[in-house]
């Protein structure tokens, strides 16, 4: 009776398969690539416990263990990298975090529309530069010899600074063009958000004799707080994967020290280095850290009574 | 409204802030055109501003008679051209059968493809792979480790699922192959969504600097990125004080570059604008 019915149900399956024969041909492709490109890495990550040789392939080298982990762990350019990711991810979020907002509730006062529309346009361009580009504007700007910054600074009698070189710029230079470079794009979704909120609210408001003030206070911030909150997760769950490319582009050996950040020093190691065992447990334990942190704001949120993001 | 018509100081104090902002983000584009445009004195001697000085357009000369910048200009528009297409394709056709309600595997498929989004293990295990394949120093290794963006499948997808059911219902009773629905149909149905996510994937190929960085190793292969990459990374020593190369003054030329490089961003911005706003818009829902 059971073996009859498993065999019927196995039935269905085989003629479900056959039914869908051209949409799965279709499909293939989509399973191959994630199967070779998204999975197969994943496989891939058993070299962090082995001692990785090009010729010996990933399943002909040797098993170590968790000896990468150990050295990565006691070495103390683990501390380094741990406060330079964490750091600058932290500035970003806490400064970066409040203008594309500010942004937005300015854009929504503009009665002229003219004025409005030619402010977003012009603030969505950065997004369309790549890292190279804005990299190079920054060192345009601050360069000792013929920077505007610079200029400026000796206009003024003060003394010529090597921003680049000083370790004490790098966060700052860093945090300021990520919010230059994020502001515009980022605050599309606010501005959504504000087209979303009842306009009856503020009808009633107006009724009430509240001032603009008073309406942006009890109306458009209360309504923004559901995306607000998500952005949030969303940015603190990324928060460790820190924009490495332009830490690789404006970074130097002077600068190391407060600028590593662990996708650089995995992209040294491993890649420069060819040191890809090493460099692939590193990896592991930023995702494994990354993972970590977008669970825990997802339950943060959840708890917080918002919706999570899932 | 009468108090609407007043001339606020809430009103004039805003425009000023947003003129502001106006300035900050266009400065530093207008600032390296003028850069790209004044002759090499006024450049190294800190002269210019906001308008070129001596205005020539030697800078673009040179670039053009170098020969690694125009190479790297087309290899750019190959990559671009050949990734976009293919990230398309694949995407248009992996989101139609995910989007079909009855679908066979189609939830294990979903649960699948939204996990990749949090497994993410580095780039390493993925060079390796990209590796063994022996896609190394090929435009393969470009286009086929990143064919689907699984946010943008996600968009696709949700966009197929508010298409009417009717219409292939309808053609599947007149004996159309699932193939021709979805070239014939569904795809030139769905342009307007096509379009918002290949601005995304154009721009990703466009822009992309690391992967060209990590996976080609001839010279010749290298996009545009790659190339401002060398040059900057030259000049910032030099500006630094950590190399002494004293008469060569690349910054009208590094500009040149750039500006040249801005320019098909440009020729589609004025669409781009409002597809992008939206592909922002549907990914940050579905995010």
């Amino acid at each position: 009776m059971h073996k009859k019915s498993s065999r019927s149900r196995l039935g269905t399956t085989w003629n479900h398969i056959k039914r869908d024969r051209q949409l799965l041909l279709l499909f293939l492709p989509c399973i191959l690539f994630y199967v070779v490109f998204r999975y197969g890495p994943l496989y891939g990550l058993i070299i962090a416990f082995k001692d990785y040789s090009v010729f010996s392939g990933v399943l002909g080298s040797e098993w170590v263990g968790f000896e990468h982990f150990i050295t990565f762990f006691t070495n103390h350019d683990f501390w380094m990298l741990f406060r330079n990711t964490l750091l600058l991810g932290l500035y970003t979020l806490i400064f970066g975090f409040p203008f594309p907002i500010l942004l937005a509730l300015l854009l929504n006062e503009v009665r002229n529309k003219w004025v409005k529309k030619s402010v977003q346009t012009f603030s969505y361009f950065p997004a369309f530069l790549s890292v190279v580009i804005i990299s190079s504007m920054i060192i345009d700007f601050l360069s000792p010899n013929h920077g505007i910054l610079n200029q400026m600074l000796a206009a003024f009698g003060f003394e010529k600074k090597y921003f680049l070189v000083d370790p004490g710029w790098f966060r700052p230079i860093y945090v300021i063009s990520e919010i230059w470079a994020n502001t515009g794009y980022e605050s599309i979704i606010y501005l959504a958000a504000i087209a979303g909120i009842s306009p009856t609210l503020y009808e009633a408001a107006k009724v009430d004799g509240a001032s603009r003030f008073h309406m942006i206070r009890h109306i458009t911030l209360p309504g923004l707080f559901p995306t607000m909150l998500i952005m949030f997760i969303l940015k603190t769950g990324s928060m460790i994967r820190v924009g490495y490319e332009k830490v690789l582009l404006l970074y130097n050996p002077m600068t190391y020290d407060v600028a590593d950040v662990f996708s650089t020093y995995v992209y040294r190691k491993g890649l420069l280095e060819s040191n890809y065992s090493y460099a692939a447990a590193v990896g592991l334990f930023e995702a494994l850290v990354a993972m970590v942190m977008l669970l825990s704001a997802n339950a943060v949120s959840k708890r917080l009574g918002g919706n999570g993001l899932w | 409204m009468v108090g609407e018509r007043k001339i606020s100081w809430f009103g004039v104090i805003n425009t000023l802030i947003l003129a502001l902002v106006a300035v900050a983000t266009l400065y530093p584009i207008l600032y390296i055109t003028a850069i790209s445009l004044s002759d090499t004195v006024s450049v190294v001697q800190g002269k210019v501003f906001l308008f070129p000085k001596g205005l020539n357009f030697e800078a673009y000369g040179e670039v053009l008679k170098n020969d690694t910048i125009p190479r790297a200009y087309l290899n750019s528009v190959f990559y671009t051209a050949l990734g976009t297409f293919v990230n398309l394709l694949f995407t248009a056709v992996a989101a139609y059968p995910l989007s079909q309600k009855g679908f066979f595997g189609r939830k294990f498929f979903m649960t699948a493809i939204v996990l990749t989004m949090f497994l993410n293990p580095g780039i390493i295990p993925t060079y390796v792979v990209v590796q063994q394949l022996g896609l190394t120093d090929s435009v393969w290794a470009l286009v086929l480790p990143n064919a689907i963006w699984t946010m943008e499948l996600i968009i696709l997808k949700s966009f197929y699922e508010n298409m009417s059911t009717q219409i292939r219902e309808a053609a599947l009773i007149d004996g159309a192959s699932e193939y021709r629905i979805l070239f014939n149909i569904v795809i030139p149905l769905s342009k307007p969504a096509l379009a918002s996510i290949g601005l995304f994937y154009f721009m990703g190929h466009w822009n992309s600097f690391f992967l060209p960085l990590i996976y080609l190793n001839d010279a010749d292969k290298y996009p545009l990125q790659v190339v401002l990459r060398d040059m900057l990374i030259y000049s910032a020593e030099n500006d630094a004080g950590l190399v002494d190369r004293s008469a060569l003054a690349p910054q009208s030329i590094k500009n040149a570059t750039i500006v040249l490089s801005m320019i098909p961003v440009l020729l589609i911005y004025p669409f781009a604008q409002k597809y992008f706003a939206k592909g922002v818009m549907l990914g940050s829902e579905k995010g």
